[in-house]
């Protein structure tokens, strides 16, 4: 069941500095990669965030966890404002936040056996003994399907589908509320993503998670979550259910995704003439791609809230009825 | 180079099959062992046509790609035995080197990077694809092609993307530009492996249309490899499926997908979400891909597989013809045609 709000992005602003080959230029440079973005998530929902190479996903992942720091902007963790300056605060995100990174092998250290592993995710928790923590070891790999006779083992030893098992064991040896999830199943074969995917709803039902999803494979997004975000070059784009966004996308990006998304029904039939163009600089980011474009699109468009949902694109503005009518009848 | 003659008929007449593989075993020998990466595969490409081989990560498919067009990573990789036809000649084992690239049979890499040359421009490389070819165009001719193959593939800024080196392009473009190379020299058969993995999905759609544009323009045989099933639903004719270094099932792409007779088939399709989120588990069983160097006694699905039998765990079944079906499975047996 879908709760409160549990978490609250506001105006989120990350950037990256970025290295100058100059050497007279003494003053710094950024390259800002997440701008103003701003979403809710609830409790108990799986949020998706979608978005091409690049888009800022796995940024806004690691400014969740307290890996970046915003430059801008506001983030709430139950009702609590995280002060990302203060060491107790990042200690109450990263208790309650947990993630699985995007490189199931990178993020593994290859020197360590398993069993050390998923204890680092005890990190936070000093307080058990060293019997508590074997035992709870033991019971989360039990949890997460990981064969016993792998805690001994190094990473290059297990398959792709046991590694990504042991990160979720570590995410979780620790209770969490918010499970974030980059890219969880997206190295693995199929039949083992299907396998991860499976276990992923279990345990969100079991312990009552949270999830952000991350992925850019738009069957897994359709069959795992509740609400989904589209991100382009930063920007946060449309924030739907997903029902809405796969039968009535509403942002020209989330459609040109729509259509170009092919299924094992074999959908293909239709050209798509999106051809990508480069962000724009100014204006609306989209506004090279964008096949509906119109004068006012020179301006950047606000977030607009239409029956619950929220897209920036100036389509929707109501100033500009007469042309949203006419999209939505041509889809 | 050496092109194959463009009309020859010995051997095997020059039929509608232009490629096929007979038996192919390939081996990987190091000093302490061998391990058998193809068991015994059989191909058949029918000119024209989009063939896809699907199968997870392993499984052989790249190795069969490289035994196909003569650049198997040898050693440790060498052909035990079977034969290879291309266009009625025998192309394995024979006795003269054929070089058969080019205009014969050609292949864009799983990374994109590996058919380019990282100090040479695009430019470059692809008017050395041309003159490969040894056909003596002229400067302007050249230039013409080049602007034709990109902006068949709807490269617009033809002009900046012919004078980039390969790592200033992004990763669509760069398969883009893979793919005119070995399109601009007029191969019959074409062998992409994993065309689309890793692209954006705007972009992956937009290879696949080309990739079907290209072929009806040409009348290029296709042969797909890739473990996306939803990329083999999008573009082949007839799909092969293959697992542990075998093919399972081979059939046409409507047989495959909506009907798999193979348990591990039918695995694939059902692993591939395609409903909301109400829709239920996924039906796939627990256990991991097999590990090639201790496969399982009898069927090497057989751990994994929700239909096993007393006899898959002893004997490796037989290749079963079912109507114009195959399938390699002991559910089938005593059913195929008489
Ligand atoms: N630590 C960093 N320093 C500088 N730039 C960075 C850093 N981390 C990310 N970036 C840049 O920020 C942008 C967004 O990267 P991010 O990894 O968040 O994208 P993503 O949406 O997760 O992409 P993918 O789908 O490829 O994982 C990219 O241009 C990336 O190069
Ligand atoms: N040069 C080599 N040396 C050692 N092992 C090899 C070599 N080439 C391939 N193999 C092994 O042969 C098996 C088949 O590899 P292959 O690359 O053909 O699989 P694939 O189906 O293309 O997989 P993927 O989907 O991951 O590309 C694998 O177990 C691989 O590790
Ligand atoms: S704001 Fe304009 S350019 Fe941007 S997506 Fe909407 S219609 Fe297209
Ligand atoms: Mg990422
Ligand atoms: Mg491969």
């Amino acid at each position: 069941m879908m709760g409160n709000k549990i978490l609250e992005v506001k105006d989120l602003e990350v950037k990256f500095p970025v290295r100058s080959k100059l050497l007279a230029s003494k003053e710094e440079k950024f390259k800002i990669v997440i701008e103003k973005v701003s979403f809710s998530i609830m409790e108990g929902e799986t949020f998706g965030v979608v978005g091409e190479t690049g888009s800022g996903k796995s940024t806004i992942a690691k400014t969740l966890v307290g890996i970046n720091y915003p430059s801008a902007g506001e983030i709430y963790l139950m009702g609590r404002k995280i002060n990302f300056n203060k060491k107790s605060d990042l200690i109450f995100l990263r208790r309650n936040v947990g993630i699985i990174f995007q490189d199931p092998v990178g993020s593994l250290n290859p020197k360590l056996r398993i069993f050390d592993i998923i204890l680092e995710g005890l990190n936070f928790e000093e307080k058990y003994t060293k019997e508590e923590k074997r035992d709870k070891v033991y019971a989360v790999a039990k949890k997460v399907g990981l064969n016993e006779s792998k805690l001994f083992s190094y990473p290059s030893e297990l398959s792709g589908g046991e590694k990504q098992r042991v990160s979720l064991a570590r995410a979780i040896i620790s209770p969490k509320k918010i499970l974030i999830l980059d890219e969880p199943t997206s190295s693995l074969d199929v039949s083992i993503q299907a396998q991860i995917l499976n276990l992923l709803q279990n345990l969100k039902e079991e312990l009552n998670l949270t999830y952000i999803f991350i992925t850019h494979d738009f069957n897994v997004i359709k069959y795992m979550c509740d609400r989904l975000g589209v991100l382009y070059y930063g920007r946060m784009l449309e924030i739907s259910e997903v029902k809405d966004a796969y039968e009535n996308p509403l942002h020209p990006y989330t459609k040109d995704l729509m259509n170009a998304n092919i299924t094992i029904e074999g959908n293909s039939g239709f050209e798509s003439e999106t051809e990508l163009g480069e962000p724009a600089r100014n204006g609306c980011i989209y506004l090279n791609s964008c096949r509906f474009k119109m004068d006012i699109c020179n301006r950047d468009p606000p977030m607009i809230e239409l029956n619950s949902r929220l897209v920036k694109c100036w389509l929707y503005d109501k100033s500009q009825k007469e042309d949203y009518i006419k999209v939505k009848g041509s889809n | 180079m050496i092109n194959l003659p463009r009309d020859i008929s010995h051997e095997k007449n020059l039929s509608e099959i232009i490629l096929e593989v007979e038996n192919l075993r390939v081996s990987i020998e190091t000093i302490d062992k061998r391990v058998e990466v193809l068991r015994g595969v059989n191909l058949k490409l029918k000119r024209g046509e989009v063939t896809a081989i699907v199968g997870e990560s392993g499984s052989g498919k790249t190795t069969l790609a490289q035994a196909i067009i003569g650049v198997l990573d040898t050693p440790p990789v060498f052909i035990e035995s079977g034969e290879i036809f291309f266009d009625g000649i025998k192309i394995f084992p024979s006795n003269e080197k054929i070089n058969f690239r080019g205009q014969g049979i050609n292949m864009v890499f799983q990374e994109p990077l590996v058919s380019l040359n990282p100090v040479y421009t695009i430019r470059k490389q692809l008017e050395e694809s041309i003159e490969v070819q040894g056909l003596h165009m002229k400067k302007k001719e050249i230039e013409e092609e080049l602007s034709k193959i990109l902006s068949d593939l709807m490269i617009r800024d033809v002009d900046r993307v012919l004078n980039s080196y390969p790592h200033q392009l992004s990763g669509g473009m760069r398969q883009r530009v893979a793919i005119a190379m070995a399109m601009i020299q007029r191969p019959k058969l074409l062998i992409l492996d994993e065309p689309t993995t890793g692209l954006d999905l705007i972009v992956q759609r937009k290879i696949i249309q080309l990739l079907l544009k290209l072929k009806k323009e040409f009348g290029t045989t296709l042969l797909i490899i890739t473990h996306d099933l939803a990329v083999a639903a999008n573009m082949a004719d007839r799909m092969y499926v293959m697992y542990a270094g075998k093919i399972v099932e081979s059939g046409t792409k409507d047989q495959v997908i909506k009907d798999p007779l193979h348990p591990y088939s039918k695995m694939l399709r059902d692993s591939v979400p395609s409903g909301y989120k109400d829709s239920g588990p996924l039906r796939v069983t627990e256990g991991n891909p097999p590990d090639i160097s201790h496969l399982p006694s009898g069927c090497a699905f057989h751990p994994r597989c929700p239909l096993a039998m007393e006899i898959c765990r002893k004997e490796e079944p037989t290749k079963k013809v079912i109507e114009d079906r195959e399938v390699l499975c002991w559910l089938y047996d005593g059913k195929q045609n008489t």
